[in-house]
């Protein structure tokens, strides 16, 4: 019976899913692309900001921000539609996802304009035309010449990049691992459980050139033009907007922009990074991931507590067409949330749910992780109700209480004191689980990590950092609710 | 000639294949001390629980003040509720909030009086129970005997026109029965009606106008104690009395 419960369930979403994908390509079939954007006077670039010197973040004057050569290739579009430019920051395997979901306008993020994805997102011209390198261990120097010498070796490389596609298909006896960011295969590297990563040539440059214990080699593998070149993508089928942005594009290719300006600019930011790497120096970026991973738990809790005692009275619902009815969704929902996981929720709501309504990324976060939460918290609520003695309601009920009061003033508060302890445990495991809205791009404290990492070019530091920041933030928690849970100690 | 308090007609009810109670029809008159006595399993407490509607019947009628509660709408029982107290065997009184705020919770969120004088009549019902001093304790640290009392007091804040209760000294110390029969006489005494099922034969014998004798789902006998104890008119009964008085 449940499986069927949950078959059904499937089934909806999946008609759900292809409802809203069909809505998109209705949409990208009139091309108003251009006008859009223009009426709203803003363009939305996505990007993967941890790939000096092509996007890194970098504190400029006191504020930390998205830059580097893409940047400029973006605000000289935005400029030349006459729109601003707006740089939303996400993992490079969830850019193209945005970009079909409507959630950026255009991706700028070193992007090759392969022919898979040519598939499913359009391309300008290329606005750079660059190479592969393979950076190794400056100790390894002399054993490795190129991609061929890591027989029986690994060689790592940014998941959905084709380098990764690339040094797959091209090697052979040498393990290929992908990873999301490039400061964590750096970190691979340094620690040995990589022996060389492959990467565009100009940010394997920026890396040996900030990172002593590093040194490149050319990586050899045979390219068509199109793997090695960076081009812009737009949605599938913004044909005017293709055009427009084409126009800059052109520009950027005849006067070499990107040799003559951008990528000194970048590198410039890249100086200011390296010159002061010390953690300390980033305490502006660990708050921030702090209010923001507070922010996440302290609002999940509060709405998952709400949705989790309504569905735990959903499941307790008796007698009617109507009960039974709320009964089985409750226990469908509770069924399905535990059966799935939380970063594939944290993923659906933002770029499924985005096809309706455009939520911003921390909003998104905030409803997925609430909706989780409160299947968990509605089976504590109902173990909980179900511990209070019967007596108890007996006793309100014949006090002429009605049912509403009798489980408000009697039976809840007692429920509540009974499941304390696991409500507490919940709220602590969501101060670390928030960490997975990090994929979306919320600045909570695993993202800003992240971003620290690949600023300073320090991988084990920042990671540190967060773990006693983390645990700060639990063991304070805890400390609260124990205090809390004395308080309701009557005995 | 005085218009019964509460009338039960042809109350029957199951549980699953059980037939606890079978086709009681009996009725109290106000100022009425009604008291069931019975060997165990033979249905006092389902009986009693059904006069509130605790436990619903499953046919028959219970009219409380001319009203049937069995066809009434929820709103409308839980009005009727309110007039008649209920106490426990276990006392059920809330372990989350002190002896004080027990008693005021209905009359302040049912009755909506305000907490000045939910507070005054707390007190007042705390001296008659002779527990004035424990307003701020909670009822944990409360003895068996203590805790009824407070069960009663907090019924009888609702100023109901009846008080059921159920086996109210069977959870108790032996010391401890005396002073909670002393509160449920002195009630007696000032006139309320009230259904008791209980043990305690002496209480039935000095307080209770009326013995409802209870065994295998019906009143065997309804009469009142002097003849029920001295000249019980059924076989079941004198069985019973006979195992009980020896």
């Amino acid at each position: 019976m449940k499986n069927k419960l949950i078959m059904a369930i499937a089934l909806v979403m999946a008609l759900v899913a292809g409802w809203t994908a069909t809505t998109t390509t209705a949409q990208a079939a009139t091309d108003d692309s251009l006008a859009q954007v223009q009426k709203s006077g803003k363009l939305v670039m996505g990007t993967s900001p941890d790939y000096p010197p092509y996007e890194f973040q970098a504190t400029v004057h006191g504020k930390s921000q998205v830059v580097g050569m893409d940047v400029a290739v973006g605000k000289k579009i935005a400029k030349d539609l006459g729109v601003k430019l707006v740089v939303k920051s996400m993992s490079f395997d969830s850019l193209l996802v945005a970009l079909q979901t409507g959630k950026v306008d255009m991706v700028i993020s070193g992007m090759n304009p392969t022919p898979a994805r040519r598939k499913n997102v359009d391309f300008t011209h290329t606005y750079y035309q660059g190479g592969y390198s393979i950076v190794i261990n400056k100790s390894d120097k002399g054993i490795y010449k190129d991609k061929d010498s890591f027989v029986g070796k690994t060689i790592g490389a940014q998941t959905g990049s084709t380098m990764y596609t690339e040094s797959k298909k091209q090697t052979s006896g040498t393990t290929v691992k992908g990873m999301t960011s490039v400061s964590d295969l750096i970190l691979g590297l340094q620690s040995h459980k990589l022996q060389g990563v492959a990467m565009e040539k100009p940010s394997a440059q920026a890396y040996v050139a900030n990172n002593k214990e590093l040194a490149m080699i050319p990586s050899n593998f045979d390219l068509s033009a199109s793997d090695t070149s960076a081009s812009v993508a737009f949605a599938k089928g913004s044909t005017s907007l293709v055009a427009a942005a084409n126009k800059s594009v052109d520009q950027i290719r005849k006067q070499n922009l990107v040799n003559k300006t951008y990528l000194p600019a970048a590198g410039k930011y890249l100086k200011t990074n390296t010159v002061n790497t010390s953690m300390l120096h980033y305490w502006k970026a660990f708050l921030k991931g702090i209010e923001y991973t507070l922010i996440i738990t302290v609002c999940s809790v509060f709405f998952g507590f709400i949705l989790g005692v309504l569905l735990s009275l959903a499941r307790m619902a008796q007698g009617g067409v109507f009960a039974t009815a709320l009964r089985w969704l409750a226990t469908a929902y509770v069924e399905f949330i535990r059966g799935t996981p939380m970063m594939v929720q944290v993923m659906f709501v933002y770029f499924g749910l985005g096809l309706i309504v455009n939520l911003p990324a921390l909003t998104s976060g905030i409803i997925a992780i609430s909706l989780n939460s409160g299947a968990y918290i509605a089976e504590y609520i109902r173990g909980g109700i179900n511990s209070v003695d019967k007596g108890q309601t007996e006793a309100a009920r014949s006090l002429g209480m009605t049912k509403g009061y009798t489980l408000r003033y009697v039976v809840l508060p007692q429920a509540l004191k009974n499941i304390w302890p696991s409500l507490g445990n919940e709220f602590i495991t969501l101060i670390k689980d928030s960490s997975i809205v990090s994929i979306i791009g919320v600045s909570e404290l695993i993202f800003q990590s992240n971003i620290v990492r690949s600023d300073t070019y320090r991988g084990v530091a920042p990671i540190a950092v967060i773990m006693v920041l983390y645990f700060i933030m639990t063991f304070t928690a805890s400390r609260i609710l124990n205090h809390f849970e004395r308080k309701m100690q009557h005995d | 000639m005085t218009k019964p308090i509460i009338e039960v007609k042809d109350l029957a009810k199951n549980f699953g294949d059980n037939q606890v109670l079978k086709n009681i029809s009996e009725q109290v008159n106000p100022g009425q001390v009604i008291v069931v006595i019975g060997p165990s399993g033979g249905g006092k407490s389902t009986f009693l629980r059904c006069l509130n509607l605790l436990e619903t019947p499953t046919s028959g009628e219970v009219d409380f003040d001319g009203q049937n509660l069995t066809t009434l709408d929820t709103k409308k029982v839980n009005t009727l509720r309110e007039q008649m107290g209920m106490v426990f065997q276990n006392f059920n009184l809330f372990p989350n909030m002190t002896v004080l705020e027990n008693i005021k919770l209905a009359p302040m969120k049912v009755k909506n009086i305000s907490d000045a004088d939910a507070t005054k009549r707390a007190h007042e019902l705390l001296q008659q129970v002779n527990l004035d001093d424990h307003a701020d304790a909670f009822p944990t640290s409360l003895s068996g005997g203590q805790a009824q009392r407070v069960a009663i007091a907090r019924a009888l804040a609702m100023d109901p026109k009846v008080m059921l209760f159920d086996e109210p000294t069977s959870a108790l110390d032996p010391e401890m029965v005396g002073e909670v029969l002393n509160v449920m006489q002195d009630l007696a005494q000032q006139g309320m009606t009230m259904v008791v099922v209980t043990h305690e034969m002496g209480f039935a014998k000095s307080v209770a106008d009326r013995v409802w004798f209870m065994a295998d789902g019906y009143i065997q006998e309804n009469n009142t104690p002097e003849e029920f104890f001295s000249n019980p008119q059924t076989e079941r009964a004198q069985d019973f009395l006979s195992k009980i008085l020896m």
